[in-house]
């Protein structure tokens, strides 16, 4: 894994986290732009998966792929199940699932980095 | 947004009669469904690793793992479904969580070789931000809180 495009995915992440907390606070459901800001971020976690894979694939290995690929997938499932959810719950609690979708993807970051360096 | 088919249902029924409660999925339960969504995903990804690669070192710990995986993977589903028979599912689930979370982590508390880091359970949780303990108090107020009420005249269900 690459740090800046970690470092990228973590700062996307968090900011969508804020973006979706501001919405809870104001009472609002998750918005279009949301999900856009969403797929963003699941475009970049796509990128990091696939140079993760290129890597792997050469000279790069790590203690647990199993661990990791595992990490990987989850963290792939995480923001569309949170974008069903706000097209089915159109009141605040949609906003609440977006943020603690984007919260994991930030925290599964953490330890996918973890397994990485072990 | 409520589920029509379980609106329609509490709207007409005769006073007196046993009504379904409020979908347990809606509003808040939406949240609470995530969230076990979540822990069901890595509780399950946790044992299936476990068991595939390093069963024999600790079996005990690691079938814990399992069932672990199995009950909350049962309350997303049953929190999802809702209705009279899923909820039972849902109550029957919790309880088994708290129970286990619980046990384990008394147990871990008592005995640290016990359940060396191997479950979600261990230290009740503490490797998942002590949400595999909160989660199950908050799953049984949550179908309380929705439960099926007996329906009085004038007022609605």
């Amino acid at each position: 894994m690459t740090v800046p495009l970690t470092v990228l995915v973590v700062v996307a992440s968090l900011a969508l986290a804020a973006w979706a907390g501001w919405f809870v606070y104001r009472d609002r459901p998750v918005i279009l732009r949301q999900l856009w800001g969403a797929s963003v971020v699941e475009l970049l976690l796509v990128v990091e998966a696939v140079v993760a894979g290129v890597l792997l694939a050469g000279s790069e290995s790590v203690s647990s792929p199993g661990l990791f690929w595992g990490y990987v997938a989850a963290s792939l499932l995480v923001l569309p199940f949170a974008a069903a959810v706000a097209f089915a719950e159109r009141t605040r609690w949609s906003s609440v699932v977006l943020l603690l979708a984007a919260v994991t993807v930030a925290f599964l970051q953490l330890r996918m980095t973890q397994v990485w360096q072990a | 947004m409520t589920d029509s088919k379980e609106t329609a249902v509490t709207a007409d029924h005769p006073a007196g009669q046993r009504v379904e409660g409020p979908p347990t999925r809606a509003g808040f339960g939406r949240v609470l469904v995530a969230v076990y969504g979540i822990l069901a995903l890595a509780a399950t990804g946790r044992a299936s690793y476990e068991l595939a690669t390093k069963f024999d070192e600790a079996p005990l710990a690691y079938l814990l793992s399992l069932l672990a995986a199995v009950v909350y993977v049962l309350a997303t589903v049953a929190l999802w479904r809702g209705g009279t028979r899923w909820r039972g599912v849902a109550w029957a689930s919790c309880s088994v969580e708290l129970v286990g979370v619980l046990a384990v982590g008394i147990a871990s508390l008592a005995d640290e070789n016990a359940f060396p880091e191997s479950t979600v359970w261990s230290g009740f949780g503490s490797g998942y931000g002590y949400i595999p303990l909160v989660l199950p108090f908050v799953g049984l107020w949550w179908l309380w809180h929705t439960r099926p009420r007996v329906a009085e005249e004038g007022t609605p269900a």
